[in-house]
Order: structure tokens, then sequence, then C-alpha cells
């Protein structure tokens, strides 16, 4: 219960500084990605970017405030929506949910390193090292 | 035995970096108390002794990726109603024909619903139990394999699943325990979705044997009787050896604006026995308010018995009584109405409490029963 009466005002916040989140891949990729191309690509409806390429998307874990943000914004749905979705494929073996990471750094590098790569960060976290493929406002 | 393998298998994968197989471990559990709300209701086991364990349950999933398109997957369950004894509840191995085709061979979930595959994993819906009026039929889990092929039409999302198997195992008969066996099971779901709205039908074939003690025992049974009468073909009539049964079933949902509506409507026939076709169907209607979602669902069974199968018997025959009273415990009418609410209250679980009332009114009787409890995924 305290737990909770300290999320409320720390869950406020998080919303009113709330940011534009970026969606990145490698700077390779020089594939177009719509909003449904991302939707379809993190929720395992599509395995390859609109080129044809293979697509690994990576997550964020549910402590990082953009996480929320994205799943809103870019799949229409609440985290545990996404977390119902999920474990419907999961206990039927029809699907595996992206990898999670624990910061934007890690998403930063990892999308940095990796061309099949497909991740998310707060907009002004973008670095030179990535491309934004589309901004979601 | 089998459990500690496992986990040997999973802790020297977790641990010897140079390993080629990715080891997945997943659970979910469901932690429900319930009781029936009078002195003599009893529902869907539970009586007016508050239970915890009898729709408790945990399962832990262990899917190992075996690279070159090829895994294998197999989930542990323990129910509560069963002393927590651990099955398999799913064993199969995938293989990734194309990015669109993938075959399942194993134990797998017969597709008779929307929600059969996941049916266990309370925290993928809003219910505290999937609407029994349709879900109670039974045979749950099918030995064989199954090809799925997802793809888009246009707009929509498409799954298409074909399967193939049998069944054996013991089932619950017009109240006593029958060994059931369904050979050559064929069947085909088709589930089609768009931005919210999905439908969804399936259609399964088989043939079904089930046996009876009271019924089915050479000498003493009720079958044997009969032929001893000269009356062989009623005997036919009513056995249930290899007959042709179905499964037929749609359903939709939509899931929008917060919004969440479900409905499906089933029959399931067996020919040419005292097994009565059975028609259910369900409709739910909730919706989301952030994290709470209250919801209210109706459910009915309509199934009548085929009380022309005894038409021709005289009532004073000494064996009228026997063959009416196994043809009549097939008739069942009743409606169910639930009431309830799923609150979000952490990332991974979902408290549920639920009230239902089922009408029954071939029995001329009401039963209400209130669950409670937590589901979680790990």
């Amino acid at each position: 219960m305290l737990k909770k009466l300290i999320l409320i005002p720390v869950l406020a916040l998080s919303f009113m500084a709330v940011a534009n989140v970026a969606v990145i891949v490698h700077p390779s990729n020089a594939a177009a990605l719509s909003q449904d191309d991302i939707n379809k690509i993190f929720t395992g409806r599509a395995k390859t970017f609109t080129d044809g390429k293979a697509a690994e998307p990576v997550n964020l874990t549910e402590t990082v405030a953009a996480r929320a943000d994205f799943d809103q914004k870019a799949l229409g749905r609440s985290s545990s929506q996404m977390k119902a979705y999920w474990s419907k494929l999961v206990f039927t073996g029809k699907g595996t949910p992206p990898k999670e990471l624990a910061s934007e750094q890690e998403v930063l590098d990892t999308v940095a390193k990796n061309p099949a790569a497909i991740g998310y960060v707060s907009a002004g976290a973008v670095t030179g090292n990535v491309k934004v493929a589309l901004t979601l406002n | 035995m089998l459990k500690r393998t496992l986990l040997a298998a999973t802790i020297a994968a977790s641990f010897c970096g140079a390993s080629q197989a990715a080891v997945d471990i997943n659970g979910f559990a469901s932690i429900k108390g319930g009781m029936a709300l009078s002195n003599d209701d009893e529902l869907y086991g539970y009586d007016d002794d508050f239970s915890f364990k009898n729709e408790s349950l945990a399962a832990l999933q262990v899917k190992s990726d075996l690279g070159d398109k090829l895994s294998v997957t197999a989930q542990l369950l323990g129910r509560g109603a069963d002393d927590w004894d651990v099955k398999f509840e799913w064993a199969f191995l995938s293989y990734d024909l194309t990015d669109t085709l993938r075959v399942n061979a194993g134990r797998l979930r017969t597709p008779f619903y929307k929600y059969s595959d996941f049916r266990d994993v309370g925290y993928a819906y809003d219910w505290s139990r999937v609407p029994q009026s349709v879900y109670g039929l039974g045979f749950d889990t099918i030995e064989g394999a199954s090809l799925y092929h997802t793809t888009t039409l246009g707009n929509f999302d498409s799954t298409l699943q074909l399967i193939i198997g049998s069944y054996d195992g013991e089932e619950e008969i017009g109240g006593t325990t029958a060994e059931a066996q369904i050979d050559n099971v064929t069947g085909v779901a088709w589930e089609v979705g768009q931005d919210g709205y999905s439908f969804r039908m399936a259609y399964l074939i088989g043939k079904s044997t089930f046996s009876i003690n009271q019924l089915d025992t050479p000498v003493s049974g009720l079958y044997a009787q009969l032929t001893a009468f000269g009356l062989g073909a009623l005997a036919k009539d009513l056995d249930i050896v290899d007959e042709s049964s179905s499964f037929a079933g749609v359903g939709f949902n939509i899931d929008k604006n917060d919004w969440v509506v479900v409905s499906e409507i089933t029959k399931a026939t067996v020919d040419d026995s005292f097994i009565t076709d059975q028609k259910s169907y369900y409709i739910s209607v909730g919706h989301r308010f952030d994290t709470i979602t209250p919801y209210v669902s109706f459910e009915k069974e309509d199934n009548t018995a085929k009380t022309e199968l005894y038409a021709a018997i005289p009532t004073a025959s000494p064996i009228y009584g026997a063959v009416s009273s196994v043809v009549n415990r097939q008739q069942l009418e009743r409606d169910s109405i639930n009431l309830g609410v799923r609150y979000d209250f952490h990332p991974s679980a979902a408290f549920k409490a639920q009230y239902t009332s089922a009408d029954n009114k071939t029995a001329d009787r009401k039963d209400s029963v209130l669950v409670v409890g937590v589901d979680l995924v790990f």
C-alpha cells in the first residue's frame, strides 16, 4: 500500500515528463518503417523488415519509462495488456517476446552493433551511432 | 525424477556458456480461493467450505531452441484439485518449415475453442475461469501433429491450424467416469483478425469409443443384458463404439476503445449413441478502466436427451427404467451468469474476483459460487 502511494506521484511525474519515443535501427538499415510495421515486428507478427531482411527487436524492461510510452504509442496497449498478449504465445509455444534490456544505453549499444536490430529510446537519448526510423509522438 | 533430469539439463545448459541450446524458462500460476454461497450449493468443485485448492494451479515451461528452426517445449502443470500432482500438459517439438508454416508434434491442446491453448494461463484473460458451459466438454489435450499457417490477407492477420491425432484418457460422461478414446481426430481451426476485431471457427471430427463400467461390462453391463433380451439393435444405438463424432465452434472477439466483447457458440455430437448433441454458448462484455476491468457474462447449455431411443420400449418392460435413465441423464438446460473484475495491481500479476450463479432448469436447482485470487506469469 505504501509502495502504491509512492508510485502514484512517481508515475504522475513520469507522465508529465513524457518524451517522444524514437524507434532506432542500425545506420546501414535502409528499410522504411511505418508505425504498423513496427507494431508487427514488436508483436512477433512480422519477422523481417519491409525489405525482407530479418528483424531482431529489442525491448526495454518495464522499469524504464520509455517502455510504457512505446507500448502505448507504437502498440496501442498498456504494458500489462502486452504481457497478457505474450503470455498467450509463450505458453502455447507460438512465440517468444523480444529480448528486454535494462537501460536505453544498452539498447543504443545493441542497435549500433547489430544491423538486424530494432529498438527504441526516448527521443533525447538518440546518438549518432544509430538511425532514427520513426519518431512516435 | 523426470523433472529433476530436466532441471539438471537446464542448469547444465545455463552454466555451460558454449552450449548451443538457448533455454527459456517461464511459468504461470493461479492461486484462487472460493466457496459456494449456500449450504447445499455445489459448483465447479466448490461446496460451502472455503477452498484454496480446487482451482489453484502452477506451471513451469521449458523451451529449448535447438537451432535450425527446431525447438522443443515442455510444460509441467500441477493442479491443486489433483493434489498438485505434476503432469505434462504440453510436450512437443516445433519445426519452422518456412516463415509462415510451422509443424508442432507431440502432446498438444485440442483446438476446440478460442482460449483452448491458454485456458490455464489466467493472466491472459479477464475472467477467473473460462466459461465452463462451453469449455467443460473435456478432451482438452491430444497426441498428434498440427500445422500452423500464419499470414496476412490484405489487412487481416490469419492463423490456420490443421490438426491430426488421437485422444486417450478418462472423461466424465453423464456423471460417471468413462474410459474414453477418440481416434482419427482431424480438425481445422481458423482465426482471422484486424485491429481489435477477430473471428474464429473450428471443426473437428473423430471416432469415439467410451467405455463405462455399468454399461459396458461384458456380462452384467446394460448392453450385454439388452443383447440377451434380443435387443441387440437398441444396444448398438446406445453404445459408444467407434462412433462418428464432431465438434463445431464459431466465435468472435472485439477489443476496441477499452470495450472487450467475446462470444463463442459450440456444438458437439456423437452419432449412434446415448450421448446427446451438446449445444452451448456464452457472451461476455467488459470494459477496461485503466487497470480495472469489470465484466459480465452469460452462459447457456442446452442439451436435449435423445428420448426417441427408448420411445418404442413399453414402460412396463424391465429394461425401460435402466435405458431411460441412461438416456435422460444427458438432459441439461442450464443458464449461468457471471459478474467479475480483474485488477492489474502488479506488472506480472492480476487480482480477480468472480461471482457465478448457475440456474439448472433440468434439476431445478440454483448454485452460486464466489472465487477470488491472483493470476501471475513469471
